[in-house]
């Protein structure tokens, strides 16, 4: 039933990017009778092509973006050098069908009502551009209950007192608790906290055609071997495609979005597979190639009327770029955990979400129980506690099994130096002029940090860790949450985006992504993203209907 | 159940002890699907290098030296007993290519220091292991001790594919199981959890 269209035919919707948000607007825009591209860098996998193989996934780009292919510069401030990683793009995203919801570690709580309305509570923030969303917690809640129906998220539902307001409950219950969630419990518990069964976009029972998750643990950076992980390769995209009316295009790397004389834009310029140049024709174009590549796209499309960048009147695009903070605990008890048997995450808490002035600083966060990665990314996690050779380490290492982290993820502030720009002089493997990455993080955002590594600490002191280690909290130079860099607001002098998800500045173009999030939350962004992109679906169709784009 | 099935769940539960029936049969989607995974993955040729093509032998030596002492064998396997030289010498000829000569200049001036150090004058891996230890702690905070060390892990913990992980002793060290499906209780905690417990209106249990 797959649709193919030819360049030359102008299809109603192009939208870049095949990710969380992608697939949402591809399966949404074709269910209502629109015919749509989606335009994908990376190639098509399945299922037996995802592999248990750490060293290609999380060392040799085996499904994100390449540092040699795709290189970006990071500058630690704007007066700083620029520096040229060699192992590790600053800003990672998958590059395949289904984006970065393969190898997310699928960690899906909603975001909180106050994460739409902090600054009208709290007042601003020295040295940050904290805004209000154009929108309220309550305005995306039955879109964050279609993400968890139509995509499949396993929890508790009123199971954190902390939780927002729910419309349903969630459509699977949770996945079996690990020995990590266990002990968390057990800590938080004592300490008076409210620990809480972690929602998670991956199957607990089998749910839409898809089975159940047999526990292999190979789901943070990995892609899924049996379809349990609600990827978009498994979910929305597939069903845009069976509308017949939606073709998803592989190996197509957009570089440029084309714009007439009266404003409008016309379609996306991209290369093939074999480096070939094509022009595609649209009668409205969607981006959703993540907070990274939707600003870089954006700036790299400058044209006579839009000279510093496509939609960029306010000369917003690309700048706010949040990460999402944190840091964590690592412990060691008497008995085997076995941490890197199923998902990687069981049990969360939200007791410190909101932002308390009596702190002394902004931020909020939630504190989840894991083991992070697999064997060489965990022997490799370094901190200035942690011995890194020789007897001392090998002993750590020995340990994997009775190991566990207990995570803090906190808020990023809006900061309008921390930014992705064009880089003056780097090009990448197609000669597209790269990413630079400007990036510090605001002194709230480590105090945060600290403050929720203090908290985990305590939990896993009344847990009965027998041994502890605290990482860094150090500023951050690399991230895979790409937020911010096109927000959503509605004023055109300071926002990039409507609350429609329309660009200010041109009709027909829309950006849906990590890039249109005022605010960070406190991580796991993609819930959030999915969210949005149901809820911009439904409005780009009204206005399409109405012949308002 | 068909024939095609009745393999597939024979090489799971071959590659799965400790799988129950009843497990198994109320997850066989899942299970079915991560075996015929384990299968494919399973049936990939392995890779025992016995040549070093990147190294000389005095270059493989002293590596292999550096990376005994960051994960020295013991009880458990190490670095040398999972082979992470032979691993370390693939990545400069493959993958690592781009950062063979750095690598090797590095590596370069690692021994030249060293033999100046030492009245002998000979070569870090014929010193004794009280010797290398020594001279390593005088030099771990270098750029190329990191990148031996990281490379090292690398070589005792990835795939056995890549020339390293020697006959999975690697990770027989962490103790770490590589298989595609895991049955509750996953450890030793798990065990007898008695199902999460609401709060009450107060926020107590």
């Amino acid at each position: 039933m797959t649709r193919t269209f030819k360049p030359d035919e102008t299809v109603d919707f192009l939208v870049v990017g095949s990710g969380p948000s992608g697939g949402v607007i591809a399966r949404e825009l074709s269910r209502a009778g629109f015919t749509v591209l989606v335009m994908e860098q990376g190639p098509r996998l399945f299922p037996s092509d995802f592999e248990h193989d750490e060293l290609k996934y999380f060392y040799l780009a085996g499904i994100t973006n390449s540092p040699k292919l795709s290189p970006q510069t990071f500058r630690a401030g704007p007066g700083a050098p620029s520096l040229l990683p060699t192992f590790r793009n600053p800003l990672t995203y998958a590059r395949l069908v289904g984006g970065s919801g393969n190898h997310f570690t699928a960690n899906f709580w909603r975001f909180h009502e106050v994460d739409f309305n902090e600054r009208s509570r709290l007042g601003g923030i020295p040295g940050a551009s904290l805004a209000d969303w154009p929108i309220s917690y309550q305005e995306l809640e039955p879109y964050y209950t279609k993400v968890e129906w139509e995509v499949g998220v396993s929890g508790l539902a009123g199971a954190s007192p902390f939780d927002p307001p729910r419309s349903k409950p969630y459509p699977m219950p949770p996945l079996p608790v690990k020995s990590s969630g266990v002990l968390f419990e057990r800590g938080a518990r004592k300490l008076g906290l409210h620990p809480f069964p972690a929602p998670m976009a991956i199957t607990s029972q089998p749910y839409r055609g898809r089975p159940a998750c047999v526990s292999c643990g190979f789901c943070q950076g990995f892609g899924c071997e049996v379809m349990a992980k609600s990827s978009p390769l498994y979910t929305t995209i597939p069903e845009a495609e069976a509308t017949g009316r939606c073709e998803v295009r592989s190996e197509s790397y957009v570089f440029n979005v084309d714009m007439n004389d009266k404003g409008r834009v016309t379609g996306v310029r991209y290369f093939d597979k074999d480096k070939k140049e094509h022009f595609q024709k649209a009668r409205a174009v969607v981006l959703s190639a993540n907070g990274a590549e939707t600003a870089r796209l954006l700036l790299n499309s400058h044209n006579a009327k839009f000279p510093q960048g496509l939609a960029n009147s306010s000369g917003l695009v690309g700048k706010y770029l949040m990460f999402n903070a944190g840091a964590n605990a690592h412990a060691v008890f008497e008995h085997e955990l076995n941490e890197y048997k199923s998902v990687q995450v069981t049990r969360v808490l939200h007791d410190f979400y909101d932002s308390d002035p009596k702190r002394g600083f902004y931020g909020g966060g939630g504190i989840d129980a894991r083991i992070g990665p697999q064997p060489a990314a965990w022997a490799l996690v370094t901190g200035k506690e942690l011995p890194r050779w020789g007897k001392e380490f090998k002993e750590r290492l020995e340990m994997f099994p009775r190991s566990m982290i207990i995570q803090g993820h906190t808020t990023s502030l809006a900061v309008e130096t921390n930014s992705v720009s064009i880089d003056p002089q780097l090009k990448d493997a197609w000669g597209v002029p790269a990413i630079r990455v400007t990036y510090k993080d605001h002194p709230d955002d480590l105090k945060i940090s600290q403050f929720l590594l203090d908290r985990s600490v305590e939990i896993l002191e009344a847990a009965g860790a027998q041994k502890i280690w605290r990482a860094d909290v150090a500023e951050r130079s690399t991230s895979v949450h790409l937020l911010g860099t096109a927000r959503m607001g509605n004023d055109p002098a300071t926002s990039v985006v409507d609350k429609y998800h329309r660009t200010h500045d041109i009709k027909n173009l829309f950006l849906c992504d990590g890039s249109s999030l005022v605010t960070s939350g406190r991580g796991q962004p993609t819930m959030t993203i999915q969210a949005l992109a149901f809820r911009a679906a439904d409005h780009i169709a009204r206005f399409a209907k109405r012949n308002e784009i | 159940m068909n024939r095609s099935l009745t393999s597939r769940r024979k090489f799971l539960v071959s590659s799965a002890a400790g799988v129950s029936g009843a497990w198994l049969t109320a997850n066989w989607p899942g299970i079915a699907a991560a075996a015929d995974h384990a299968a494919h993955m399973a049936s990939a040729p392995g890779f025992v290098p016995t040549k070093f093509v990147f190294f000389t032998a005095a270059e493989a030596a002293d590596v292999d030296a550096i990376a005994a002492q960051i994960l020295p064998s013991g009880a458990t396997p190490g670095a040398r007993d999972a082979h992470a030289v032979y691993f370390i010498d693939q990545a400069f000829a493959t993958f690592n290519a781009d950062l063979a000569p750095s690598f090797r200049a590095g590596l370069a001036a690692f021994q030249r220091g060293y033999r100046e150090a030492q009245p002998s004058g000979g070569a870090f891996a014929s010193a004794s292991a009280a010797e290398q230890l020594a001279w390593l702690k005088t030099v771990d905070t270098t750029p190329f001790f990191e990148a031996v060390r990281q490379l090292t892990v690398l070589g005792t913990l990835s795939a056995s594919k890549y020339g390293g992980n020697f006959e999975g002793k690697g990770w027989q060290m962490m103790h770490f199981e590589d298989q595609h499906i895991f049955e509750p209780p996953f450890g030793y905690y798990d065990r007898d959890y008695p199902g999460f417990v609401p709060y009450t209106k107060e926020g107590t249990s």
